[in-house]
């Protein structure tokens, strides 16, 4: 298993097996289904095309709550009107990053080679699956080698392992981003 | 947006026209190389602006990214949760 890297012409690549291939599709439906936006009944549709989203609340669930925080801390009806106006087309960008990937994956057999259109969709997307599963198993800055040590019957044991592994992928990705100093 | 009706009325106005700022905050998830890269992408800001400002927010917690009115903090801080990262916007008083 390897990373991303980069073809002479510059092409970035992502070599994986069958498994691999799996397991990225089947997160890529996940954050899909995790981002999208509510349906709502009731909504302008006016409202709707320009991403407002007047029902839209502080989030329940931890994972939703990392990937929108709150843009006021110390005052909750800005940060309330804020979510409102900018949450629902943040959600829609980060649908639209997993559903490049899923495309990608579908035409693509174990060798996966990125359009330069599709880099920024990736990256979004590892780092979404990231925040979420790292939520999820709620990760720390000091609990990295207890979560390792985790039995394999504890549900975190599988989650923290593919959290790592996305890890490595986001990091080889940012590195071939990055300038070279 | 109401938020932004209040940048423009007389009392809030202030002789420094940039009284806003947004913090990035640290995680225990963001890699330093991704925030780094995200600094330089949005900001536009070189590396070693980028990397000095990325190691504000792992080593003391949060770091202000930028300053602006109201609504380009906002606007900011919107893009920044576009890419993951833990944002927030404040008037700088």
């Amino acid at each position: 298993m390897g990373g991303f890297s980069k073809t002479i012409t510059g092409r970035v690549v992502l070599r994986v097996d069958e498994v691999e291939k799996g397991l990225l599709v089947s997160l890529a439906d996940q954050v899909c289904e995790f981002v999208s936006p509510e349906p709502r009944e009731s909504a302008d549709p006016l409202a709707a095309i320009v991403g407002i989203d007047m029902e839209a609340e502080f989030p329940d669930d931890p994972a939703m709550a990392r990937l929108f925080p709150d843009a006021y801390p110390d005052d909750p009806e800005a940060a309330l009107d804020f979510r409102r106006f900018t949450q629902r087309s943040l959600q829609e960008n980060k649908l639209a990053h997993a559903r490049t990937v899923l495309q990608t994956l579908s035409k693509s057999g174990e060798k996966i080679t990125l359009g330069a259109g599709d880099v920024p969709s990736w990256l979004g997307f590892l780092n979404d699956a990231r925040l979420a599963i790292g939520t999820r198993i709620e990760i720390t800055e000091e609990n990295h080698e207890e979560l390792a040590d985790l039995p394999e019957d504890d549900p975190r044991h599988g989650m923290f392992h593919v959290y790592d592994w996305l890890t490595y992928l986001q990091e080889s990705l940012v590195q071939l981003l990055l300038p070279q100093k | 947006m109401s938020s932004q009706l209040d940048v423009a009325s007389p009392e809030t106005v202030t002789a420094v026209d940039r009284p806003w700022i947004t913090l990035v905050w640290n995680d225990p998830i963001n890699l330093m190389s991704y925030v780094t890269f995200v600094f330089m992408e949005y900001f536009k800001y070189d590396r070693a602006k980028a990397e000095l400002l990325m190691l504000d927010v792992h080593e003391k917690g949060r770091a202000v990214v930028s300053n602006g009115t109201r609504e380009e903090m906002e606007r900011d801080v919107a893009a920044m949760h576009g890419y993951g990262l833990w944002a927030t916007l404040m008037k700088d008083d």
